[in-house]
């Protein structure tokens, strides 16, 4: 591997990553604040995708619209599911995580009689390629590195800086200490999955110019979303974007050099290696 | 008093005769089933949708002549068909399901992975299968009943003699392909195959087919300063994107799919410009044979919207017709004998079973075989050869 080439792939693997840390945030607030893995993201990934094709792309709606209109109405499902779901079950974990597992495969299912057996596509927002440093990257994915960036910042302000994000850490930290304060746990709660829900439309709605789109499109990436998560410590914000880079960087150089599947394999073998001496991840803690 | 009986009854005798001549008292037609499992579903529903609708619509045709003459018995065709989402597990669910409680006696399965995790079943339950697929050892002496109804790599690579013909120029080939059964063999066949006519294979990859980001792959092939990229055995969507981001990564080569593909699917995710020069086997948009554009306005009428895949995909309904005439029984062996044997009309010429030179057994489909080129966006059929082995 030539050093121009180095180069190359981990420019490709920084593009990569971006796509990657935006699947991993939602996930890992929900594991934050509720301890749920939460299966349902590449589903909720899927619609936010299937918005953006028939808002933007059927209905000829601007594509910033339709892009807000699918992290809203996602937002609203994640918290109607809060409400219909994760509350009744009293926020028991395994039988949450069945049941966002069966919410899955029903909107999964439901996804080929709805809207259609063949893949669909999404005509590109942002045509065109940028040479960088002799590689040529499409617009559309170098847009998703500042959109990725300014959901990050606008995550971490509003966990840090506002008061319903105070709640939202009160809760993680003792949810029994937070309610004897006068949290409402249960409108917290629903607003994490909301912005949960919201932030995995928001991956859906980024990436639906760039792949094609069909009822299955969000399973490839809730698997690196897990991976991601499981890599930066579960939970983390930080370790969402360390994690989400460096298996952009692993996939793409590794893969540039050896192949897809010794990358896909090697992705694993440094996890396992970095959770012998790192059980909890890069910036996870345990509880 | 006598004369109202005599009204009642002839009433009556009326009404009994008219029942038992009418239709529901008819003797009751004889059905085949005809087993269809195929990717209705998901990335390989571009090739799945038009198998079962191109099975159906030349079975509704052959019934609306009434159906089938066997002995001078006739009987109609009937489809069963299940969507496997090109998923093994689930195109052996589909497959068993079938044999087992559709009591299915014929069979077509689409894909090479999942016809191979059948073979065993359908060897052991006797059912004559017309698949369309590409796998390693599917046409052998070991799967007497299995006739491969779609040319494959042995097949199609001969139009690489075409392009070395015609552009001299390309010397330098890369392969992408799905990695499991179906994209090893396609590859090793090709790469073969090429490598005799004098090409240099610069780079092998295989991709997961849930995979959508190519780019890293790409990288690595295009490091390589490939001229032509085989796709063989990819699927419309993989292909789409492949192409869409190896244009982005700065590729201005070509790209070939000699197995088969809709490339009007690829265009629509990788962009018209970008399909432009791509060659393919067996997707042909224009010009269309007076035989293939009847069966378009057929297809068209039945279906809504025209699939050209479908032209190619009758092949397993084409040929179980012609063979159940031939051999005048509903036997699978004795269709399967007649099989080897008949020459039937396809909708590009004169088909028959053959290829025993190559594969030891006479039981692949042999037919002109069309080879396409996008030129504005439509394939263009630009030549039709022979498979090398007859």
């Amino acid at each position: 591997m030539t050093f121009a080439l180095f180069v190359q792939s981990a420019i490709v693997g920084v593009s990569l990553g971006s796509i990657y840390i935006l699947m991993a945030l939602g996930l890992t607030l929900m594991f934050g604040m509720m301890h749920i893995i939460n299966f349902a993201h590449g589903a909720v990934y899927m619609l936010g995708a299937f918005v953006i094709y028939y808002i933007f792309f059927q209905g000829g709606a601007p594509y910033f619209a339709a892009f807000v209109a699918s992290m809203i109405l996602l937002g609203v499902f994640g918290y109607l599911v809060e409400r219909s779901i994760y509350r009744p079950i009293k926020g028991g974990i395994e039988p949450t995580l069945v049941a966002l597992l069966a919410l899955t495969t029903f909107l999964q299912a439901a996804g080929y009689p709805v809207f259609g057996q063949l893949d669909k596509h999404v005509p590109p927002v942002f045509p065109g390629t940028r040479n960088i440093l002799g590689v040529g990257i499409s617009v559309e994915r170098l847009m998703i590195i500042p959109v990725a960036a300014a959901l990050v910042i606008a995550l971490y302000l509003f966990i840090n800086k506002t008061r319903l994000g105070a709640a939202m850490r009160a809760i993680e930290q003792d949810k029994e200490a937070a309610a004897l304060q006068g949290v409402n746990v249960h409108v917290v709660n629903g607003l994490a999955f909301a912005i949960g829900f919201a932030l995995a439309a928001a991956s859906g709605a980024l990436m639906a110019p760039i792949f094609k789109l069909d009822p299955m499109m969000g399973e490839q990436p809730l698997l690196k979303a897990f991976i991601i998560i499981i890599l930066g410590g579960l939970g983390s914000v930080p370790g969402a974007i360390l994690g989400g880079l460096m298996l952009g960087l692993i996939d793409s150089i590794v893969a540039t050099a050896l192949g897809a599947e010794p990358a896909f394999l090697l992705s694993f073998v440094f996890i396992i290696m970095l959770l012998l001496f790192r059980p909890t991840g890069l910036f996870g803690y345990a509880s | 008093m006598r004369s109202q009986r005599s009204v009642i009854w002839a009433a009556f005798v009326t009404v009994a005769g008219l029942v038992a001549l009418g239709p529901g008292n008819a003797p009751a037609q004889e059905v085949i089933k005809f087993g269809v499992s195929t990717p209705l579903s998901g990335p390989a529903a571009p090739w799945g949708i038009p198998h079962k609708n191109a099975t159906e619509l030349i079975f509704d045709e052959v019934n609306a002549q009434g159906g089938l003459d066997v002995g001078g018995k006739k009987y109609k065709l009937e489809v069963v068909a299940y969507d496997h989402k090109y998923v093994i597990a689930e195109g052996v669910a589909t497959v068993n399901r079938l044999i087992a409680k559709d009591g299915v006696k014929y069979i077509s399965i689409l894909g090479g992975a999942v016809v191979k995790a059948n073979e065993e079943a359908v060897n052991e339950g006797r059912v004559l299968n017309l698949p369309l697929a590409y796998a390693d050892g599917l046409v052998s002496p070991k799967n007497p009943l299995t006739f491969h109804s779609f040319p494959s790599p042995p097949e199609t690579t001969t139009f690489w003699k075409w392009i070395k013909q015609n552009h001299p120029s390309l010397k330098r080939v890369a392969t992408i392909s799905p990695n499991d059964d179906t994209g090893w063999w396609s590859i090793k066949v090709e790469t073969t195959f090429i490598q005799k006519l004098g090409y240099e294979t610069v780079a092998k990859e295989f991709f997961e087919r849930t995979m959508t980001d190519f780019n890293p792959v790409l990288l690595r092939i295009l490091a390589q300063k490939p001229d032509v990229i085989s796709v063989l055995a990819s699927p419309a969507g993989s292909v789409g994107l492949i192409i869409k981001q190896a244009r982005e990564l700065g590729f201005k080569g070509r790209f070939i799919h000699i197995g088969q593909v809709d490339t009007s699917v690829v265009a629509n995710i990788a962009g018209k410009a970008n399909v432009e020069g791509m060659w393919v086997h067996g997707f042909v948009q224009a010009p269309l044979p007076e035989k293939i554009k009847s069966w378009q306005t057929r297809y068209t009428k039945k279906y809504g919207e025209w699939n050209a895949t479908s032209i190619d995909f009758t092949n397993p309904a084409f040929a179980f017709v012609a063979a159940v005439k031939k051999a005048q029984s509903v036997d699978p062996k004795k269709v399967a004998d007649a099989l080897s044997v008949v020459e039937f009309d396809n909708l590009w010429g004169k088909a028959h079973f053959g290829g025993k030179d190559y594969y030891g057994i006479g039981n692949q489909i042999i037919y002109p075989m069309p080879f396409s080129e996008v030129k504005d966006g439509v394939a263009t059929l630009v030549t039709q050869l022979l498979p090398p082995h007859n």
